[in-house]
């Protein structure tokens, strides 16, 4: 039970929090305010995080410059993906989103040259034999770092200065969100949530909405890679396996889809779920093995799903009447 | 087809002008062996109110969305204010003035009620992310919006149910709902399938008095599908028939009324309950 009481736990919990509220922001607008069924999201927070890591690498870009072509890129991407999917209707889509998702990955995992392939971003081949990518933003977080060591002593750390980062971005992206989903811009996109055709016989390309949806959620999708990356410091093509877009669903399903404040304290607990079956080791966690806890990770997320499904689908900030009304 | 509006058209021009604001030509069209429209041509004088009757089946719903660019047509053309629109995305028909409501009455049902009606102003600055910018010119367009919407809900009754949920209301409120939608985007042409249905006579005397003032105010210009011969024959200034897909009369309502092949084909006994 120590790690309960370790600073450094909670500090880990909060710093990965902030980054998967930010990527399940991206859903919540998807999902929660278009309908718009996206399975396959990890792969926006893929591209941006790998664009940093072989731009820095392989070019010596700036990290500043990498990390806002990455978020272009997966927003161009939600793009193409829209383009050449989004008429699929609602189950289509997702099947067809997962695809997109595990495309990019395995192009990841089969580019050795460019992405360092199954070995990570330590394998990118690099002129100066150096394989990291986070030198600039470093100086910023040990720089905070220096900062807390007053307040906190030894408890200052590398994922203390990333809450120091993440979290105003997510209190500001929340902030952005909860304002876009005020316009009548969210009020059409939620009409095609449950019909195509009164939006449509009222003027409104149904469309275009989807299409603008579908890319500000993979802008946000990006911009949690961009702090993906920054907090591990090194990529691998497992790091975007199909269950981390899962991740982002129990969030926003634990939230409920409609209400996007409800992130912050979803995404919270969804970072505890994470920390405790990776550095828990108490009984009858220590029965597991390290890997085996992993597993467990996935069975408790799937298992938490099941019983809001069945308990309370409108999640822990939801409306409940939005769910009954036929 | 048997056109019976040459028989009086004086009574047709003293309510509408000339300008055909709908021009349907010779629009089929078919769905594998089905055909529920076949080889439809009429044309709708602006400012006039006409009436499309026939049992069911006989292509009504069809033809609207044919007319509406909800489905395509497999032959023909229709011209909307003297545009070609058979062929163009039903968004920019309703963008070009022609609005249509739904046989079910289709309705928002997780919107609120005035979000329902809010939802069809043209123009809206904030429909655009572009415009998101622009706080306050979005701010006095909503509110001009729900201005309107709750002028809307007050002529038929729903004003309580303003910001509840829309999903809440009974299949006669919903009907209510998606007519008053329609009529806050403004339409110069309205296509109105069964909105009475539903609805009680009272409301409904109501409804027609309002459509009546639209017309006369706004110049708008309707066209009705609807199955009470009673309100058809009050409310209309030339009725269409359609039975299996085709038109089989078109004239002035007392003309309608008497058509042999009219009678036959669906009004039949029903004639002698109209007074």
């Amino acid at each position: 039970m120590d790690a309960f009481v370790q600073p450094g736990f909670w500090v880990f919990v909060l710093a990965l929090a902030g980054i998967y509220g930010i990527f399940a922001l991206g859903l919540q607008i998807q999902y929660g305010v278009g309908g718009i069924m996206n399975f396959g999201h990890v792969g926006m927070m893929a591209v941006s995080g790998y664009t940093i890591a072989v731009l820095v690498i392989k070019y010596q870009w700036s990290f500043w410059w990498a990390a806002f072509v990455g978020v272009v890129l997966a927003a161009l991407l939600g793009a193409l993906l829209g383009l050449t999917t989004l008429r699929l209707s609602g189950d289509y889509f997702a099947i067809a989103s997962i695809a997109f998702a595990e495309i990019t990955r395995y192009w990841i995992l089969n580019t050795d040259s460019v992405t360092g392939g199954t070995q990570g971003t330590l394998a990118i081949p690099n002129p100066l034999g150096f394989g990291g990518y986070t030198n600039q933003p470093d100086l910023i977080l040990t720089w905070i770092s220096d900062r807390l060591y007053p307040i906190v002593g030894d408890e200052a750390s590398r994922d203390m200065s990333m809450i120091f980062i993440v979290w105003p971005f997510l209190f500001l992206f929340i902030w952005i969100a909860s304002k876009l989903q005020q316009t009548s811009w969210a009020r059409v996109l939620r009409a095609t949530r449950e019909d195509d055709d009164v939006p449509r016989s009222l003027g409104k390309n149904v469309f275009r909405f989807r299409l603008q949806t579908l890319v500000i959620g993979s802008v946000f999708g990006g911009i949690a890679g961009v702090f993906w990356a920054l907090q591990f410091a090194l990529l691998a093509p497992e790091d975007f396996l199909r269950i981390v877009t899962f991740y982002g669903w129990m969030i926003l399903i634990l939230a409920g889809a409609t209400r996007v404040k409800g992130l912050i304290i979803a995404s919270i607990f969804f970072g505890f779920l994470y920390g405790s079956t990776r550095f828990l080791e108490f009984w009858p966690l220590s029965l597991l093995s390290s890997p085996e806890r992993a597993y467990l990770r996935v069975f408790l997320i799937g298992f938490v799903i099941v019983l809001l499904m069945l308990k309370r689908p409108q999640g822990l900030f939801g409306k409940r009447q939005e769910m009954v009304l036929e | 087809m048997e056109n019976l509006a040459s028989a009086s058209s004086t009574s047709l021009d003293n309510s509408s002008s000339d300008f055909a604001i709908l021009d349907v030509r010779n629009i089929s069209v078919s769905f594998g062996g089905v055909r529920p429209v076949q080889d439809v041509s009429f044309k709708i004088s602006e400012n006039s109110f006409t009436s499309v009757i026939g049992p069911n089946g006989a292509g009504k719903t069809s033809l609207f969305n044919l007319i509406s660019g909800m489905n395509k047509v497999s032959a023909g053309e229709i011209i909307f204010r003297q545009q070609a629109i058979q062929a163009i995305h039903p968004h920019k028909i309703a963008q070009k003035g022609l609005i249509r409501t739904f046989q079910g009455a289709k309705i928002i049902k997780r919107l609120t009620v005035a979000e329902n009606l809010m939802m069809a102003v043209q123009g809206n600055p904030g429909d655009n992310l572009s415009g998101f910018l622009r706080i306050r010119a979005r701010r006095d367009f909503e509110a001009q919006a729900r201005a309107e919407a709750m002028r809307r809900l007050d002529q038929v009754g729903l004003t309580k149910f303003a910001d509840e949920y829309a999903g809440i209301l009974s299949g006669g409120q919903r009907k209510l709902l998606d007519l008053s939608r329609a009529l806050m985007a403004k339409p110069s042409l309205l296509l109105l399938d069964e909105p009475f249905a539903g609805v009680n006579p009272t409301l409904v005397e109501k409804l027609i008095m309002v459509l009546g003032e639209l017309r006369k105010e706004k110049s708008m210009t309707f066209l009705l599908i609807e199955h009470d011969l009673e309100t058809v024959m009050n409310i209309s200034d030339r009725v269409i028939v359609m039975a299996d897909g085709k038109i089989i009369a078109d004239g002035l309502p007392g003309a309608i009324y008497e058509n042999e092949v009219v009678i036959d084909a669906y009004l039949g006994s029903r004639r002698k309950e109209i007074k």
